[in-house]
């Protein structure tokens, strides 16, 4: 089977637009959270969300939107964009120059892409008031490819010309997770050479307000302390948007264009908890199953594994449930693996989440360090028996995992190693 | 076909727009509309909606086009003539002439079916077909596409005496183009060492154009068609040559029907090179007879329909077909 590395990233995040930002933001542990003015309001219970910055796309006509100069969209291909879609068209730019891919090197049989995002509430929205009003015959004939779940990888196979394989991943906030694992599969099974892995949110009102109803939202108004997992004090997740887009290739690939992987993907592992539509399983049984099966497909022990970037959303049930299956699944683990949420930072991307934070990890790897997990002052009671990095280590793991859970008990392990 | 006429009276009839008064609410909707248009179609627009004039429709309509059309496209808009096409020669794609009748529909408050749509090809069709509804006339006859060997098949002239290498035909107006490619056999002595283009073979290009009108646009009588040897050249009015035609140079042809009464039919002509006008016929007149109209081949598997060249931009051969494939 054919080894599987990460070449080339691209973010628009609330940490920052570009590798170089983000990689200070994790190593400094500098958090991109503000208070978000359309949350200002006396009737909205929660404040705090993870800005994405450089850009604004909260019309509802994409030719008002803005972003940074640097990226040329024409009015064809922005027309049918979600918010999401244009931060994931601008990262999705950024990962090929970073990549070092031609337009050959895109567009072909052998690349392909896949993509995960919750669609555009925000659009749906204005679509379904305009049909509402107006009759069905005046509404955009982009309506709904601008709106569905699945209006990223639509856009970006489109605008990009994919002709590999293509596919949308709705797990919630698994869904960038299975994306990479899946991309994973596509590669190692020969498949595919090249796959973009592309995870992207609104983060606007729409799109992170609902969850307010699931009483799941900090409100926390202190920027500063909103999002804090594993501390004893927190009080539930920030919401926050953007886009990640990860190139990873066949080991062929990387030797015949002569680039230097960020790391190398060494497997991945699922598993679900069969237990709640919207609750963690109390044990973690799940994600524990799936970082075994993890580890089982990688061929690597629980003792070589040097760090976790958890899923850990700040939520009071998550935050335990995950605690309890890492120390069921590592047996040293108040000595090793090293855990951090980088969520403490960003917020909870939702479907952005899985390959956000593996792109951290895969920065982190290369740039010597491992992100610390910011905010805490106290450790949950329930969390303890862990090494819960409180600072940023100034080395590079060797292997790390990364996990994600969402809805409906979906639990997803990948495993990374350093190149 | 365009027999299925507007069967949606109420929108068409009346104006609309006079009536009900045009409030200063609806002018600050309508400027939302408009607000990626040009100011001259915004005020075009407010001039409709107050006096519900269809002679400002044209402006609304162009001045929407060419807000959907990409910036280094709009320079073909601007003196544009009737046969430019939308999707070929302004990148219109179907999704595009979707939100083009959107906006339409909206400014000018009329309602366009699908069906109707399918037939636009040309900025002409375009101002053409909005006039129709507007006015709530029938809408004509889709625009046909002719290329050079369907009209070399119908037409009862032939090389090397055709000049006519394409041609579209609507009930209301033929354009055509022919290139001149100095093979041409007359050019040997017109003249001598010096190619031109003689006026009276550009003359009967334009003649040609008509006949082919008589043939493919003209409305017949139930039963009848016009019949190919039937047509012949009786004369014509106000001819003048403008510019000097050479090899090389792409002729653009057009008629326009002035008057038609058996035998009779009238035509303005034009033929431009470029931008640069070339030939104006203030009138050519044909004399042109029915015959019976062939019995339909009963058995045959298909309609002999004519081979419309469709490029198919983005997966189907009418606008609205590739917006709804692909769902």
């Amino acid at each position: 089977m054919p080894r599987v590395f990460i070449t080339g990233l691209g973010f628009v995040t609330s940490i920052g637009n570009d590798a170089a930002s983000v990689a200070s933001s994790l190593r400094e542990l500098r958090h991109g959270f503000e208070l978000y003015p359309p949350f200002q309001k006396p009737d909205i219970p929660c404040k705090v969300v993870g800005t994405v910055k450089g850009f604004t796309a909260n019309s509802t006509d994409p030719e008002d939107w803005t972003w940074p100069s640097r990226y040329a969209i024409k009015r064809e291909t922005l027309r049918s964009m979600a918010p999401h879609g244009l931060y994931a068209h601008c990262a999705f730019l950024q990962a090929v120059e970073d990549a070092r891919l031609g337009p050959g090197e895109v567009s072909n049989p052998e690349t392909g892409l896949n993509a995960a995002s919750g669609g555009s509430p925000f659009l749906t929205h204005y679509n379904h008031e305009r049909l509402l009003k107006l009759g069905v015959m005046r509404c955009s004939p982009m309506g709904i490819v601008s709106s569905i779940v699945g209006t990223l990888n639509f856009n970006l196979v489109a605008a990009f010309r994919i002709q590999g394989s293509s596919c949308g991943f709705s797990s919630a906030c698994a869904s960038s997770a299975h994306a990479i694992g899946f991309a994973f599969d596509d590669i190692s099974l020969g498949r595919q050479k090249r796959m973009f892995v592309v995870g992207a949110e609104d983060g606007n009102v729409d799109a992170i307000m609902p969850f307010a109803g699931m009483r799941t939202l900090s409100l926390q108004t202190d920027p500063a302390l909103a999002s804090r997992p594993f501390d004893a004090a927190r009080d539930g997740f920030v919401g926050t948007g953007g886009a990640t887009v990860m190139v990873l290739e066949s080991e062929d690939e990387v030797a015949r264009r002569g680039v230097r992987p960020y790391a190398e993907v060494l497997g991945w592992g699922q598993a679900s908890d069969g237990y709640n539509v919207a609750i963690s399983h109390p044990d973690g049984a799940g994600l524990a199953l799936a970082m075994r099966n993890a580890l089982r497909a990688a061929r690597v022990a629980p003792e070589q594994v040097d760090h976790i970037n958890a899923h850990a959303t700040s939520t009071l049930i998550g935050d335990i449930a995950e605690a309890r299956a890492l120390r069921a699944v590592f047996p040293q683990a108040a000595e090793r693996p090293g855990i951090s949420s980088t969520k403490a930072l960003t917020g909870h991307g939702l479907s952005l989440a899985g390959v956000m934070e593996s792109a951290f990890c895969a920065l982190a790897m290369r740039e010597g360090f491992t992100p610390g997990s910011a905010h805490i002052s106290r450790v949950d009671p329930q969390c303890e028996g862990l090494k819960i990095l409180r600072e940023t280590v100034p080395q590079a793991p060797g292997i790390v995992m990364k996990n994600s859970s969402g809805f409906g008990g979906a639990n997803v392990a990948l495993l990374f190693r350093k190149v | 076909m365009s027999e299925a006429l507007d069967p949606n009276p109420g929108s068409s009839k009346s104006f609309v727009a006079l009536a009900k008064p045009f409030s200063p609410e609806d002018e600050a909707v309508l400027r939302e509309s408009l607000k990626r248009c040009s100011p001259s179609t915004f005020e075009a627009a407010v001039q409709y909606r107050k006096t519900g004039n269809p002679e400002h429709v044209p402006a609304v309509v162009i001045g929407i086009i060419e807000r959907f059309v990409e910036p280094d496209l709009r320079t073909k808009l601007k003196d544009a003539d009737d046969d430019l096409r939308v999707v070929e020669d302004l990148g219109v794609d179907s999704l595009t002439m979707m939100e083009i009748v959107i906006l339409v529909e909206e400014v000018l408050q009329v309602s366009i079916n699908n069906d109707e749509l399918r037939n636009l090809r040309t900025v002409g069709d375009v101002k053409t077909f909005i006039d129709c509804k507007i006015r709530g006339l029938p809408l004509p006859k889709p625009t046909k596409f002719l290329p050079i060997e369907h009209i070399g098949a119908i037409m009862p002239v032939q090389p090397p005496f055709l000049f006519l290498n394409e041609a579209s035909v609507s009930s209301t107006a033929a354009n055509g183009k022919y290139k001149i490619t100095g093979q041409e056999f007359f050019l040997q002595g017109h003249f001598k060492d010096n190619p031109v283009m003689p006026a009276s073979i550009m003359l009967e290009a334009l003649g040609q154009l008509a006949v082919l009108y008589l043939l493919e646009g003209a409305p017949t009588e139930p039963g009848k068609i016009v019949g190919p040897n039937t047509i012949f050249f009786t004369g014509c009015e106000g001819v003048r040559a403008h510019r000097i035609c050479r090899p090389g140079d792409l002729l653009s042809l057009s008629i326009k029907p002035k008057r038609m009464k058996m035998p009779l039919a009238t035509f303005e002509g034009s033929i431009r090179v470029g931008q640069e006008k070339t030939v104006i016929a203030e009138e050519i007149t044909m004399t042109f007879g029915f015959v019976d109209a062939p019995a339909p081949a009963a058995a045959a598997p298909a309609p002999a329909s004519p081979p419309i060249p469709a490029p198919a931009p983005a997966g189907g051969s009418g606008p609205l077909n590739a917006a709804l494939g692909g769902a």
